[in-house]
């Protein structure tokens, strides 16, 4: 049978599948519940049509050269609350606990997909696009704000003082990335190559940075909004404190990992499990701990302590190769649950809301960082067809970004209601996209290995 | 007495880790019994959970659902796989016999012994002691291989047709543990009070639907060889949609799954492959029910040790009776020795999978006694069991 007909052949056994589950799904959506543990059964059958329909929704998307990551972020949005409400928004937030273990383990495959000599020679040009992208994209986004946010009618009502906090944190948060989807890409086309390693660690590096920039644009707000002229000093050292407790943690988990690996090595998956878990555990409960019995909130980043980890393991051990392998194996059921739900929980009421603003940002922030790319890819001397198409690859935003919309909006529900409604909607438009075309971008500079 | 627990705990631990970490060091007899059943896991859990750490709070363990959904489908699936009917052919048709006798000579004492003391200990109403009576009837019915799994080389050799019976038994007698099993479900509160001849008629028809459903798409996704990884995938959203199913359906995801995996593995091609990744994670999986039914463990009253060594006991009296029948079902299996059932008192994965389901589908007081009852005894039989298999040998000498 030749290629067409078999992709043909598997295009209809698939859309069969999708259409029996649908089915299935309208049917068992339907029934009564009387009882908290069918409601958790509810919850658990929708986790596995979720896995199941991304999956396929991906082999699908897949025969039409698109990225598998659109097809999971695309099932989990049709899945999610905002379409079918196969999965409700109770289900996604009963599902968290899921989401975090992935993410975990997502952040420990990041740790561990950084080579420092490979970090090393590339140096130059990591800094180089880290500096201009934060410096270009930060200012364009600002400058759209200031000078053409009234324009857009659901922020029309706000202060100057308001619009000027409000650009300075949609600048911050434009610069953001995602490092998940990164990776995600990467493994499924077995990338490899300059291209490929830079965007690795500009977009790992911007992660840890864009917590310290984010924290640095609250207490200028903080100034603006009480009219001071401080800077709050013990807010940017307790930053410091945090993360270098979060890095020196995540070394220490990886030392203990390695060790294991090399004396033990068996049930790794179980063990990695473990001690995602306990990451993500054991950094709520210490904050809890530090409030409640010397009166200090530390907060341990679990996604930082997990990429020290996974980078300790990488390059100060011997069994980084191990260690990979073994998180390879589980990776695809994690990262199909992690962008699926991903896609359920993107907004599109928000994107419904305030879609030509966010566009307009979407816009503003892919100039800006195909400027800053261009610039760095030529100051640094490296291919033209590079510097052409380096842009597509630093489109992709998610994760952190919510997260720190959400901070902002506990802080300042004047501005924060408003951030993170276009926050929302500009991820959601970023993470259909940037996928896409960071793939396009790996194929035609032939980084690609698994096309 | 929390710390005197928690510095258990953590000598358990360290222990553990000692053996994780150097497997090739020998440990003492009672020890490697501990460390093979992974008892030190469910003292993880009793750490973990509420009684000392709380690290596993309401909100947690309503988050690890999913998992322990996951977990189900998988001991289900892979005791489905056990049954390959050619394979079970292989050996004598009173083997399966034997296995059978035994399993429901085992539930009857067990049975009747846990409905007469929790009725003379526990003012509840019939019916949840009923379901309480038949869970603990359906764990005791089940019997693992630890013990066979620690004999001295040689031995083997020496005992070959006994240890044959005892290895083909304790794998097939899970499956009246299943069949009792399912009488817990009939007997479900809800149902027992609003049940009518037409609605168990549907609940029937919807359950026959939902296994056909899951059989089609299984048939669907196996129909072209995929690569390892998304075949894991496959099994494990197919899984956790079955689990969820059958609990939405008020029914038990270990025994869907078991149907599922009974039926894959007589009629799948890609059986081989699927067997070989649960299998491949079978311990693993195993340690997480473990620790899971570890966080439920509570020890609200000291009556419960008594309690749980009375279980061991009417468990041991079904397993010496099954012993004594099977002897006399056929000449073939005249020539084993009468305390055949000594070598079947190990407590292993099935039953901690039937407790778990019980855990999830039950959630109410008395599920946590269950819960404990069981666990001590397993412990009880698991440091019981191989002294008597050693009198068992000695006898078939």
């Amino acid at each position: 049978m030749d290629k067409i007909s078999q992709n043909r052949k598997n295009f209809f056994i698939y859309f069969f599948i999708l259409l029996i589950m649908t089915v299935f799904a309208i049917g068992v959506r339907r029934t009564e519940l009387l009882s908290s543990w069918q409601e958790s059964g509810m919850a658990d059958f929708f986790l596995g049509f979720v896995l199941l329909t991304a999956y396929i929704s991906a082999q699908m998307l897949k025969m039409f050269q698109l990225p598998l990551l659109s097809g999971y972020i695309f099932a989990g949005i049709l899945a999610g609350p905002y379409v079918s409400s196969f999965l409700t928004a109770d289900m996604v937030d009963r599902l968290r606990l899921v989401d975090d273990l992935a993410l975990s383990f997502i952040a420990l495959t990041a740790g561990g997909a950084l080579h420092l000599s490979f970090l090393k020679k590339k140096i130059k040009a990591i800094m180089l696009n880290i500096g201009l992208q934060t410096l270009i994209v930060f200012s364009l986004v600002l400058m759209f704000m200031l000078f053409w946010g009234k324009q857009f009618n659901l922020i029309q009502s706000l202060s100057s003082v308001q619009m000027i906090s409000l650009a300075i944190l949609l600048g911050v948060t434009a610069i953001a990335r995602s490092p998940s989807s990164t990776i995600a890409i990467i493994s499924e086309c077995r990338a490899e190559g300059p291209f490929t390693e830079t965007v690795l660690g500009v977009t790992i590096t911007i992660d840890v940075l864009i917590i310290v920039l984010y924290t640095l644009a609250l207490a200028v707000i903080q100034i603006i909004f009480s009219g001071g002229s401080m800077l709050h000093q013990q807010a940017l050292t307790a930053l410091l404190v945090e993360l270098t407790i979060s890095l020196l943690f995540g070394a220490a988990i990886g030392k203990g990992i390695s060790f294991y690996i090399e004396r033990a090595g068996h049930d790794l998956p179980l063990f990695l499990l473990f001690i995602a878990f306990g990451i993500s555990k054991t950094s709520l409960w210490l904050g809890h701990f530090m409030q409640e019995h010397f009166i200090y909130h530390l907060h341990l980043e679990p996604l930082l302590i997990c990429m020290s980890a996974g980078f300790t393991i990488q390059n100060f051990s011997r069994s980084g190769s191990l260690f990979m392998e073994s998180l390879e194996r589980v990776s695809l059921p994690i990262y199909v649950l992690f962008f699926s739900l991903a896609g359920a929980a993107l907004n599109l009421d928000a994107l419904l809301i305030c879609w030509p603003l966010a566009l307009f940002v979407v816009g503003v922030r892919a100039l800006g960082i195909f400027s800053a790319s261009w610039i760095a890819g030529t100051i640094n001397r490296d291919d033209p067809r590079q510097n052409r198409h380096a842009w597509m690859a630093y489109l992709t935003q998610a994760g952190v970004t919510i997260g720190l919309a959400q901070i902002t909006e506990r802080q300042f529900p004047e501005i924060g209601v408003y951030l993170t409604t276009v926050v929302l909607a500009v991820i959601s438009v970023n993470q259909i996209i940037g996928p896409i075309t960071f793939k396009a971008a790996l194929n035609r500079l032939g980084e690609a290995r698994n096309v | 007495m929390k710390v005197f627990f928690a510095l258990l705990i953590i000598i358990f631990l360290a222990f553990s880790g000692y053996h994780l970490t150097f497997r090739k060091f020998r440990l003492p007899h009672f020890t490697r019994t501990f460390y093979l059943t992974g008892t030190e896991f469910l003292f993880l859990g009793l750490l973990l959970g509420p009684e000392f750490l709380n690290l596993f709070d309401a909100q947690t363990a309503r988050g690890l659902e999913p998992l322990s959904a996951l977990l189900l489908g998988w001991i289900g699936l892979l005791f489905g796989f056990q049954f390959e009917v050619s394979k079970l052919r292989r050996f004598p048709f009173e083997f399966l016999i034997a296995a059978v006798a035994e399993g429901l000579l085992t539930f009857i004492p067990v049975f009747l012994g846990a409905y007469l003391t929790l009725s003379f200990f526990q003012n509840i109403p019939e019916t949840l002691k009923i379901i309480q009576s038949l869970a603990l009837a359906a764990i005791a019915a089940c019997t693992a291989q630890t013990s066979l799994a620690i004999l001295a080389p040689g031995t083997d050799a020496q005992h070959r047709k006994l240890l044959t019976l005892l290895r083909y038994i304790s794998s097939i007698d899970g499956l009246i543990a299943m069949l009792i099993f399912v009488l817990v479900f009939l007997f479900r509160p809800l149902w027992f009070a609003e049940a009518s001849w037409t609605g168990e008629l549907q609940w029937g028809i919807f359950i026959i639907i939902g296994a056909c459903a899951g059989l089609l798409l299984y048939a669907l996704f196996l129909s072209q060889r995929r690569p390892e990884t998304e075949l894991i995938l496959v099994v494990i959203g197919m899984a956790v949609l079955i689990s969820g199913l059958a609990s939405v359906l008020n029914f038990s995801p270990l025994l869907s799954n078991f149907f599922i995996g009974f039926c894959l593995v007589n009629f799948s091609r890609e059986k081989e492959r699927i067997f070989n990744m649960l299998i491949s994670v079978e311990k693993p999986v195993y340690l997480l029910i473990l620790v899971l039914l570890g966080i439920n463990w509570r020890f609200d009253s000291g009556w419960i040790f008594l309690l749980a060594a009375a279980y061991c006991l009417f468990r041991l009296l079904g397993k010496v009776l099954g012993g004594l029948t099977i002897k006399h079902l056929s000449p073939e299996l005249k020539n084993h020795p009468s305390q055949l059932g000594f070598g079947l008192l190990d407590s292993g994965g099935l039953a901690l999978a039937i407790l778990l389901d019980f855990q999830q589908g039950f959630p109410c007081p008395i599920t946590h006694q269950v819960i404990s009852l069981a666990l001590l005894s397993a412990i009880y039989c698991n440091l019981l069991s191989p002294v008597l298999l050693g009198r068992l040998l000695k006898a078939d000498q």
